[in-house]
């Protein structure tokens, strides 16, 4: 038992990130990841918000875990996360509000962003607080990298470039700033991953 | 416009040219989960739709009477309270998110009670409409979009046809894998990666109805 070696905070914060990925393993949050990629810009951003929502929902969760029982859990989730959701959504409206315009309502929905109630439900509950937080932050960076692997992939077929800094005599794919070329994207990326990983294994 | 081609014009627009799974990339979990077979992806749209159409209405309701500038409920708290509240707007989210736990709750009592099969089949995805985010998208789009906040035949018709763009994506998805199930997929490839290249193709598609738009 390798995993046994390392201590429980540790081992959640790295698997979060590698082996088990929300955007390439557990293939949660899909929504946002398909959505807010056509950018990079706007990719960090979303991970960032929902990165604080994570963090703040599992510490409250975690610490009401010995009162939560039964049917109402998922409710309480729900409300504690729309809770934190509110103010991150105030505060980009009110200090990044071209971010917030973009990203329109996809910032409320991070509240049905399935990463966060998935954490609550399957960590925040039932660990203590630091392995909680330490959870959050590993999925977050997950989520983090996972959306800016598909957003510098779009961008770039995109524009020919990144963050303003183009590639001469590049035509831009439009097709890839749309829908079509975010499913694409993504599921080539996962195909990759798989194959990847496959290849390790061996 | 007359109040038929104004229906016919949100119908046609929220269902095809806007569809919300293959433009706006929402509940791509139940997209991608239960689009194994027909007869489920079916079950699926038909709880899906029911739930956005009476969460969007009565979301319509809700800000109508006590959330919006002027509504009756917050012209009482400025008149008893001698406060001056512009609005009750910041508990929005909230509120909606409580309004569709409510709704699924009823579908998934419904299910469970008269079509036992279905309840087995989509398993964990019946409780899991809550957080399709489809259904707080619709809700927040009536909430935003004058057109609908002014009228409440416009917010149920385009709630509706919202559900029904959502069946119409799950349904045809569900189509093209019971084919891709003989079909020779390279392993990497095999499971969610194929259907998120498949729904690509789609949405490629569906592009083409925004030449309708005009």
């Amino acid at each position: 038992m390798a995993e046994a070696s390392l201590p429980g905070a540790a081992r959640r914060f790295r698997y979060g990130i590698l082996d088990d990925n929300p955007v390439y393993r557990q293939l949660l949050g899909m929504c946002p990841t398909l959505a807010v990629t056509a950018s990079l810009g706007g990719a960090v951003t979303m991970a960032g918000a929902t990165a604080f929502v994570l963090v703040m929902a599992n510490i409250v969760v975690a610490l009401l875990r010995n009162r939560l029982k039964g049917h109402l859990r998922i409710l309480v989730f729900t409300l504690t996360i729309a809770a934190f959701v509110t103010v991150v959504d105030r505060f980009l409206a009110a200090y990044m509000f071209d971010m917030s315009r973009k990203l329109g309502k996809y910032v409320p929905l991070i509240i049905v962003n399935c990463i966060i109630i998935c954490r609550c439900e399957v960590c925040a509950s039932r660990q203590p607080l630091h392995v909680a937080i330490a959870d959050a932050f590993g999925q977050a960076f997950g989520f983090l990298f996972g959306l800016i692997s598909i957003a510098v992939v779009r961008e770039f077929l995109a524009t020919g470039g990144l963050l303003g800094w183009r590639l001469p005599g590049w035509v831009g794919w439009t097709v890839m700033k749309g829908p079509a070329g975010a499913f694409i994207t993504l599921g080539v990326l996962i195909g990759l991953v798989n194959w990847l990983s496959r290849r390790k294994r061996r | 416009m007359g109040v038929v081609t104004d229906i016919l014009f949100i119908a046609l627009a929220t269902a095809l040219i806007n569809n919300l799974v293959l433009t706006y990339f929402l509940g791509i979990c139940p997209f991608l989960g239960v689009s194994r077979r027909i007869d489920t992806a079916f079950g699926m749209g038909c709880a899906v739709t029911f739930v956005i159409t009476m969460s969007g209405t009565v979301t319509w309701l809700i800000s109508h009477f006590a959330l919006v500038k002027g509504s009756p409920l917050v012209e009482a708290i400025n008149r008893l309270a001698g406060a001056q509240v512009p609005d009750l707007l910041f508990l929005q989210y909230i509120i909606f998110i409580f309004v569709i736990a409510g709704m699924v709750q009823l579908v998934e009592m419904y299910v469970r009670r008269f079509a036992p099969a279905l309840y087995r089949a989509l398993g964990v995805y019946l409780p899991l409409i809550t957080t399709n985010c489809a259904i707080l998208f619709v809700c927040l789009t009536i909430a935003r979009e004058a057109r609908l906040t002014e009228s409440f035949l416009a917010a149920l018709v385009y709630s509706f046809f919202a559900g029904i763009g959502f069946t119409l994506a799950i349904v045809l998805m569900a189509g093209i894998r019971e084919q891709l199930e003989t079909a020779d997929v390279p392993a990497p490839l095999r499971g969610p990666a194929i259907t998120l290249i498949t729904a690509g193709l789609m949405a490629l598609a569906f592009m083409g109805f925004k030449g309708m738009a005009g």
